[in-house]
């Protein structure tokens, strides 16, 4: 991720001060690529900028970020905030007792399709919301932290937060969440859920995330059902660009999610975030949105690992 | 062989004569239905002979009846059928309740005839080819479920689906029953558990439930959902969707039943669209089924128990709605 940020930042003009990674080969490269300073520590990382931009692993986002604002920085963190409540809540007393900002990444709000259908949705556009399905599955990720529940918070709380917290942007907050799970392989990467949310309002909504596929494969889409309209899209769809080769042979790439797009998310996401930091201005997803949807997340989790109902409000 | 149609209150009646009559040596002797207005359209549009009462129709002598009425009244009516020795082929839910359900298992069985459920998505060569996959083994050890049968509201076609005693529930009694029974089908399993979220955001004029979320767990620990949900709009370009995503450890399969279609614009005003699928019918390949059995005196291949089964996990369903915790089918 820290490689799309940086190429968006390369876009809008930012200056790219430099950039830390404990990791010496894969900061050096980094650096080359976007031609900028490896810096030697954290520390002189945060002293010689305005904003710190944060793409490092889950389990280490608490201490780099309250490591940011305590030395009065603004912060731009990946989602998700943190793989506890209690740690996503000393992240945001950290960016209040600083004065500074946080931004946190859900970039799925930042996609033009989920955004649009969000605009009819919230709109009224649609009537009253009463089912909405929401589908995130792709390929396990390769050994690494994101494999390691400890680190990454596991599947529903590294990819299915960002339609949960899709959902909860539609919805507001459920009043119960029941979620089941696939079964447990002995290469740890597999992990499929599925989960209902019941709202206070009789709306309930389906969401379904995976690290299931054969690689290369990713798939989203969405379908939002109200009493007087409906909205659909999926990722199946043809692409404005799509390519034909020989079906036998290996494809060149996976293929081209974002071509075609009118704008790219990210830069979208980060440009919202920096005109937000430069105005004073609201940004679409708040620290407690971020702790709302790690919550949500891990209601999922913990629902998808004993069975049980939870009641969440 | 000479078969009848007891009552035209399911919507799928009309289809079902139109399946018939494609098939040679079949002879249509009438259908019976106590609607005069409903029924004076349907002999006309389609010039079957009207009885006025069900018994009416058994006494003229059937050697099968399909039973179409609404779901609270299959028990009576294939009762009555078997009472007279006359095989019945019985629209889905096969009832409202297990009471009723298991009347008709007695019936059917000490009069000795043949009863088959109507689950035509087996009959779908696309269903088949999905089935035949998932049992190769070619999926690898099956992770997820997910599975999409929802549709339009049905009462603009026919009112009694929104009326609790009538139809048994709304959408999660209407639909459930398909994917529960394709579930049980290709893996060879029962439903261990249901857990569900079952609401009525879709219409403030009815009683019943228009929207079902069911995730359940398959015996083999695989878990499945279902979407029950009269969730598409009436304007949609077709009734609904038979959806089923299969996720495998090798690989996924993507199951979309009526996946076959044009793209229809017609009439004036308006945004007028359509799906018009070209896909073989379901439904014929059932009723033909259904013919062929009781032409080579077998038992027709969807069972009085797999009718039985499917609708208890749409009774699960609504035990685990209104409980809050899940709910085996084992248990209704």
């Amino acid at each position: 991720m820290g490689r799309v940020h940086a190429g968006v930042y390369r876009n809008l003009g930012v200056e790219l001060v430099g950039a830390y990674d404990p990791d010496q080969e894969r900061l050096g490269a980094f650096a080359a690529e976007f031609s900028l300073a490896a810096l030697d520590s954290y520390e002189e990382l945060i002293e010689g900028v305005d904003v710190v931009d944060i793409c490092a692993p889950t389990y280490v986002h608490e201490q780099l970020a309250v490591q940011a604002f305590a030395a009065g920085k603004d912060v731009i963190l990946e989602k998700p905030i943190a793989l506890t409540p209690e740690s996503a809540r000393r992240i945001i007393d950290a960016e209040q007792r600083s004065g500074r900002r946080l931004f946190v990444a859900m970039v799925v709000r930042f996609f033009p399709q989920y955004r649009s259908a969000a605009d009819l949705a919230r709109g009224d556009k649609l009537g009253g919301l009463g089912v909405v399905r929401l589908k995130r599955v792709l390929f396990p990720p390769g050994p690494g932290w994101y494999r390691d529940p400890e680190k990454s918070g596991g599947m529903p709380v590294d990819l299915m937060i960002h339609d949960l917290d899709y959902a909860r942007w539609l919805l507001g907050e459920p009043v119960r969440v029941f979620a089941r799970r696939s079964p447990r392989l002995e290469d740890g990467a597999h992990e499929h859920v599925q989960a209902v949310l019941e709202f206070a309002s009789g709306a309930i909504a389906h969401v379904e995330g995976g690290w299931a596929y054969p690689p290369g494969y990713f798939r989203t889409s969405l379908d939002i059902a109200g009493d007087r309209g409906l909205v659909e899209w999926s990722s199946d769809a043809p692409q404005p660009v799509e390519t034909l080769f020989p079906k036998d042979a290996p494809a060149p790439a996976v293929g081209l999610p974002l071509a075609g797009l009118e704008e790219n998310p990210y830069e979208t996401e980060l440009r919202h975030a920096l005109l937000a930091l430069e105005l004073g201005g609201p940004f679409d997803v708040t620290p407690a949105d971020a702790l709302a949807a790690l919550e949500l997340a891990l209601a999922v989790r913990e629902s998808a690992d004993t069975g049980r109902v939870v009641e969440v409000a | 062989m000479r078969i009848g149609i007891l009552s035209f209150a399911h919507l799928h009646a009309e289809g079902y004569l139109a399946n018939l009559r494609r098939i040679p040596g079949v002879e249509i002797i009438g259908f019976s239905d106590a609607d005069t207005e409903r029924s004076k359209r349907i002999a006309q549009k389609y010039g079957v002979r009207w009885f006025w009462t069900h018994e009416d129709l058994i006494a003229a002598g059937p050697d099968a009846v399909i039973v179409t009425s609404e779901n609270a009244r299959h028990r009576e009516l294939v009762q009555l059928a078997a009472g007279a020795r006359v095989h019945v082929l019985c629209e889905k839910p096969i009832a409202t309740t297990t009471e009723d359900a298991l009347a008709m298992k007695t019936a059917v069985e000490e009069a000795g005839v043949k009863f088959m459920t109507a689950f035509p998505m087996r009959f779908s060569p696309a269903v088949q080819a999905a089935r035949e996959m998932v049992r190769s083994g070619a999926l690898g050890q099956v992770l997820a479920v997910v599975g999409v049968n929802h549709s339009e509201n049905p009462k603009h076609h026919r009112s009694w689906f929104v009326d609790k005693e009538l139809a048994g529930g709304g959408a999660t009694m209407d639909h459930t029953v398909h994917l529960a029974d394709l579930y049980r089908w290709m893996f060879g399993v029962e439903v261990g558990e249901v857990t569900a979220a079952i609401s009525n955001p879709f219409d403030a004029e009815v009683e019943v439930d228009t929207a079902g979320l069911l995730l359940l767990k398959l015996e083999n620990g695989v878990p499945a959902s279902i979407d029950a949900s009269w969730s598409r709009p009436s304007n949609y370009p077709r009734w609904g969707h038979l959806k089923m995503e299969i996720v495998g450890q090798k690989g996924s399969l993507l199951l979309d039943a009526f996946a076959g279609h044009l793209h229809v614009w017609r009439g004036a005003g308006g945004r007028g669209y359509e799906w018009a699928g070209f896909h073989p019918d379901p439904n014929q390949g059932m009723i033909e089924s259904f013919v062929s059995s009781l032409r080579a005196g077998r038992q027709p291949p969807v069972s009085w128990n797999d009718g039985f089964e499917a609708m208890r996990v749409a009774l699960a369903a609504y035990r685990s709605a209104a409980e809050g915790a899940p709910v085996s089918p084992a248990d209704l």
